[in-house]
């Protein structure tokens, strides 16, 4: 799953501390989904959308479709 | 000055945790301290022999490390179940690898001995599967970085 964590951080100008305080998770929680090492649950990937007051599917986009169906 | 290196030592060597994580663990490894405490009081007690060598005393004795182990245990599954989400699952990969190699490997030996291996206590086993799952927590914390 693709995201727009770092971007959204970024325009904020939030460490990934502030956000993980946010989000009352560990900065290494934060670090792994921006870099795309863990997908969150479904009730953070809540909690992040109603931080940054967006629509998750603004924030979270699915890996684009192999072509090869795989 | 670099940010890793002004961070305490504690912090470098769990990793980061909130602050509800840092004090459930921190009342878990309490309790496991006390554990320790009791299992090597309990010990020096039995084999010294004396009044809690043996009969009711020597029973009490050897159950107090027992209880005192389900109290950290029960530490240990409220911090798991109160974790931040990465961490309770780097937790329950380091506990899979620890419980799996130690499964197989107390079964598998039972094999090597009537081979010839050397005859293994069970808590060798213990001790393999503490060593994996610090494997696991440090396999977690790299893959996760």
């Amino acid at each position: 799953m693709n995201n727009r964590l770092k971007v959204l951080r970024a325009e904020r100008d939030w460490t990934q501390a502030r956000l993980a305080r946010e989000l009352d998770v560990s900065r290494q929680t934060v670090n792994a989904i921006e870099t795309g090492k863990y997908d969150p649950s479904l009730p953070l990937a809540f909690h992040i959308a109603a931080v940054f007051e967006q629509p998750i599917e603004r924030i979270f986009t699915p890996e684009p479709a192999d072509p090869d169906g795989h | 000055m670099n940010e890793e290196i002004k961070r305490p030592l504690l912090a470098r060597l769990c990793g980061d945790m909130t602050e509800s994580d840092r004090r459930n663990l921190n009342r878990a490894n309490i309790w496991l301290a006390l554990w320790l405490v009791s299992f090597a009081g309990s010990t020096f007690l039995i084999k010294g022999g004396g009044a809690a060598g043996s009969g009711p005393a020597g029973w009490i004795v050897a159950a107090m490390p027992i209880a005192v182990g389900l109290g950290a245990m029960l530490a240990y599954g409220r911090y798991l179940r109160q974790a931040d989400e990465l961490q309770r699952r780097i937790q329950l990969q380091a506990l899979a690898l620890g419980f799996g190699v130690a499964f197989f490997f107390g079964f598998g030996y039972r094999l090597l001995e009537k081979v010839g291996a050397p005859v293994a206590d069970i808590s060798d086993v213990s001790i393999v599967m503490t060593f994996f799952y610090f494997v696991g927590l440090w396999i977690g914390r790299k893959r996760y970085a």
